[in-house]
């Protein structure tokens, strides 16, 4: 299943389904709840209950338990538990008549507009838009008012009253269902359009079909019963659970339970529908993604002993990983990351989308997705950042760390103006900016951009957005800046330019700068040391210039090897086969290996430390390129 | 601003139409003779041909609807059989407490649904989100003329606390109380019956709310408010607010629908003299046109609840503005 809006999986995984249905509490809820009620409502005939209709005015309004009469009687002296159960099973009827009908109906409508082409589906459509302006409950009134009372006319009502809802989502799902592969195979290898809708269409739409008829059952249910309750549906002597409401309302002050119990019979049955509907939402639903079920212990990294020359970093971090919750326990995304980062310094972190880059670049801030937990030891400055609390971090965000994210269409709010943003930004934190508005617009090279207060993001050009992202995180003048893929989603030009003012703003200031990105051409122009990362890991740490010319992992020359270099048209792509292992997924040894072309057999025995090479270098190989070759 | 309102209103004319239209047919598409229905079999052929006179049913449906339309113009849906007197009177009359009523309900359970939608989302699967979502499943459930049984047997009956019938106390109508007090009075007896609807209304904006703050919450922006050293406080009631709102104001549209219709079973129960009510009586009578007045009233408000909602969300989110 790949992207896109994706039709339910036709009848071939019903049995995934039933097993993803038995795992689901609320569905398993809602259906027994509904096996409970509805087992003495369908049992009702066997049952030796007393005839519903028998009236016997000597013994009206007894109390339940009352002999021979379980739950009572009504103001007519007629057993109460045989009205409700016999009302139920009229309330069900009809409410699951009336499903099917507008089911079958809009289904039919849906499919005539969705395959009969584009005049038919204007006309068909605008009829639709027209019913679905009403208020539906008034639109079935009419209809009983013009058709005149009774329980037949209600289940008429209500299920034309439905017709629009279902023919709308049926053509929805019949047009996602046409853009599917195996329809233009089916088209390809020559069969008739009645047969494509029958064999391929209408399997695939009936799981969306069952959906909405689960979903909208109890909606009908409790319709029927209004217009009954209101007089319109079920007429004396026959009875559904709406009109014994209405009934029973005469005498809500002598005898509530006449009225209260239908009632409540009415939520349980509507209560226990949707639970189970919500429940095959789930379980059919395609975006239900199944568990992890894989778990493998992260192997143990060996610790780093800093090689790199000392002194006081800025940015201090040791052992760092990121762990997601899952089903199996813990799925480490991140493990063992080290690094060093010196006030000023432009470190960048490279790696193929889904390395954990970037959640190594947001656990620096606290900042990672909910279900996601970081270990291991933060230090900025000397300082502790694991042991903060909200608070205390909080006030660090923006003042001393800042970041610049990858996609600032949806990185800005789109609802506020630039300048709402910009003064919240300013006001943030208790001391004052470091610059005022006016200033970070000039520095950020957006002054002479008109009414830019004014506007929304949405109102600029890409490059314009993420020159306002950068404006927004220099306010208070932070040590360290943190840009996740900021130039990824902009134009070669305009990289080039937004790379420019990074590089100047942090020279300037004396700033350090950790920039990630999956561009090792790109990041070798702005950054003095390279950190490549591959499956949650650091796998090299080397000077931009020694990486860039002599890639001692295999990882980072296999990464070399797919950049193209401008001015180099020329230059052969070499394309690294297969794809990093899944975060908790088992690989023996190093996890680079399975795709390694250097791999020995030792390479699956254990994994690698990250271990100094030369002078300036940490790479984690048991047989790093040398330089000779 | 201006421009995307007028258009909107533009748009309304043929949905109106089509919906009167759709009134219409659908009234007079059915068998039998509304005369005789009205009149009842024991009527006199000349007492018949006249009424059926009266009310155009000589004349092929079609024909009708455009003369209808033709009154309309002039603000003249024709003449109540039941009522006997102008159908435009008689709803106008009741539209009032109607809007009233459904209006309090809407903004109660706006509120109501908003306010359990964010407190779920802020506490995702943990106990509070799980009772939230049982009370909103519960919500939409609930069938409202035994909720509002419910609360007249409990607040009316038993403690007596509030009143459960009409719009006003009867000794106070007529006399010269202050009209903070008449208003007092009002609220009174709106409190029941529009929480009767709001409660329904509230369990389905509730749980739309509710996976719209979790988007929200879980949006990029949301992280860099935090990034840029917000305080939870102003991201919550701010920026999480806000989106919250402009996504659900359609939802928020759509559950007038309900109110709207859900009134007429609110209306009969708490007698409340609103325009559902009179649908019911005038359905009861056979009284087509008030029927076909009434729905097309109650229609009308719907669709410019739904036109205010939208552009409530655009002035909320500025990008719906092609919309």
């Amino acid at each position: 299943m790949s992207g896109g809006a994706q039709p339910l999986p036709g009848t071939g995984a019903l049995a995934v389904a039933t097993r993803r249905l038995r795992r689901h509490p609320a569905a398993l809820a809602g259906l027994a709840l509904l096996a409970l009620v509805l087992l003495p409502v369908l049992a009702a005939p066997l049952l030796s209950l007393p005839d519903p209709a028998l009236t016997d005015p000597a013994r009206r309004m007894l109390p339940p338990l009352a002999i021979g009469h379980l739950l009572g009687t009504d103001h007519l002296g007629r057993d109460l538990l045989a009205r409700l159960l016999w009302g139920a099973r009229t309330s069900i009827a009809v409410g699951a008549l009336a499903t099917l009908t507008a089911a079958a109906v809009g289904s039919v409508l849906g499919l005539a507009a969705a395959w009969g082409g584009r005049r038919l589906d204007g006309l068909l459509m605008r009829g639709v838009d027209v019913l679905m302006a009403f208020p539906y409950l008034l639109l079935a009134l009419a209809i009983v008012a013009a058709l005149g009372p009774g329980l037949a006319n209600a289940m008429l009502a209500i299920a034309v009253a439905n017709v629009p809802f279902f023919a709308r989502a049926v053509r929805g799902t019949v047009l996602d269902i046409r853009h599917c592969d195996y329809i233009a195979a089916a088209r390809l290898a020559g069969h008739g359009e009645p047969r494509i809708v029958l064999r391929e269409v209408l399997p695939n739409l009936a799981p969306t079909l069952l959906l909405l008829m689960t979903t909208t059952l109890g909606w009908m249910v409790l319709e029927t019963a209004g217009l009954s309750f209101l007089g319109l549906g079920a007429q004396p002597p026959a009875a559904d659970l709406g009109s014994m409401l209405g009934e029973g309302r005469e005498f809500l002050t002598t005898y509530p339970l006449v009225a209260v119990l239908p009632g409540l019979l009415i939520l349980l049955l509507v209560v226990s529908i949707n639970l189970l509907g919500d429940g095959l939402r789930d379980v059919l639903d395609p975006r239900w993604s199944p568990r992890r079920s894989f778990s493998a212990p992260a192997p143990a990294d060996a610790r780093l002993q800093s090689q790199l020359e000392g002194g006081a970093s800025l940015l201090a971090v040791q052992d760092l990983g990121v762990r997601f919750a899952g089903a199996a326990g813990p799925v480490p995304a991140v493990a063992g990351v080290s690094f060093r980062l010196n006030a000023g310094e432009c470190v960048a972190v490279v790696g193929e989308s889904g390395c954990g880059k970037t959640l190594t670049a947001l656990s620096l801030l606290g900042l990672l997705p909910e279900g996601a937990s970081q270990v291991g030891s933060v230090r900025l400055a000397g300082r502790e950042l694991m042991a903060l609390d909200g608070a205390a971090l909080r006030d660090l965000r923006g003042r001393r760390i800042a970041y610049v994210p990858q996609e600032p269409l949806t990185a800005l709010d789109p609802l506020f103006r630039v300048g709402v943003q910009m003064d919240e930004t300013l006001r943030a934190h208790g001391a004052g900016p470091a610059y005022t508005a006016a200033e970070l617009i000039r520095m950020v090279g957006l002054d002479g951009v008109p009414g830019l207060m004014r506007r929304y993001p949405h109102e600029f050009s890409g490059g314009q957005r993420q020159r306002v992202a950068i404006a927004l995180a220099l306010a208070h003048g932070p040590d360290l800046l943190i840009a996740d893929e900021a130039t990824t989603a902009l134009d070669v030009t305009v990289q080039r330019e937004i790379l420019a003012l990074l590089r100047r703003l942090c020279d300037e200031q004396a700033r350090a700068l950790l920039f990630v990105s999956h561009d090792l051409a790109l990041v070798a122009e702005l950054c003095e040391r390279v950190l490549v990362m591959y499956a949650g890991r650091i796998v090299e740490d080397a000077p931009a210039a020694a990486l860039l010319h002599r890639p001692a992992h295999p990882y980072s020359a296999a990464l070399l090897g797919a950049t193209p270099e401008l001015g180099r048209p020329d230059k052969p792509l070499a394309v690294l086969a297969g794809e990093p292992p899944a975060p908790g997924e088992r690989v023996d040894g190093c996890r680079f290996a399975p795709r390694c072309p250097r791999a020995q057999r030792e390479c699956r025995a254990v994994e690698p430390a990250l271990d100094a090479l030369g002078e300036h270098r940490l790479v984690r190989c048991l047989f790093p390129i040398q330089e000779a070759s | 601003m201006s421009g995307y309102i007028a258009k909107r209103l533009l748009l309304l004319v043929p949905v109106l139409l089509g919906v009167s239209l759709v009134v219409f047919a659908v009234m007079s598409l059915v068998p039998g003779d509304p005369a005789l229905a009205i009149l009842g079999p024991y009527a006199t052929p000349e007492r018949l041909a006249d009424l059926r006179a009266t009310l155009h049913l000589d004349q092929p449906w079609p024909l009708r609807w455009l003369g209808w339309l033709g009154g309309l113009l002039h603000g003249d849906m024709g003449r109540s059989v039941s009522l006997e007197r102008p159908v435009a009177d008689a709803v106008f009359e009741r539209l009032g407490p109607t809007l009233l009523l459904a209006g309090a309900a809407l903004l109660l359970g706006a509120l109501l649904g908003l306010a359990a939608g964010l407190v779920a989302a802020l506490r995702h699967n943990r106990a509070t989100d799980r009772l939230v979502t049982l009370a909103v499943l519960l919500g939409i459930s609930l069938p409202p003329f035994w909720l509002g049984l419910l609360l007249i047997l409990l607040f009316g009956v038993w403690l007596g606390w509030l009143p459960v019938s009409g719009m006003a106390t009867a000794w106070l109508v007529g006399t010269d109380a202050a009209p903070a007090v008449m208003w007092l009075d009002v609220l009174r007896h709106l409190l029941l019956p529009s929480l009767s609807l709001a409660l329904v209304a509230a369990g389905v904006i509730g749980r739309i709310g509710r996976g719209a703050a979790l988007d929200v919450l879980a949006a990029d922006h949301i992280r860099l408010c935090r990034a840029r050293g917000l305080s939870e406080r102003r991201i919550l009631l701010v920026h999480v607010l806000k989106g919250v709102l402009a996504r659900v104001m359609p939802v928020i549209g759509l559950q007038a629908g309900f109110v709207l219709g859900g009134a007429v079973y609110i209306e009969t129960i708490f007698q409340w003299p609103g325009l559902g009510r009179l649908l019911v009586d005038a359905i009861a009578a056979r009284d087509l046109l008030l029927v076909q007045g009434g729905v097309l009233v109650l229609a009308t408000a719907y669709v410019m609840v739904n036109l205010a909602a939208d552009l409530a969300q655009h002035a909320l989110d500025r990008r719906t503005a092609a919309a």
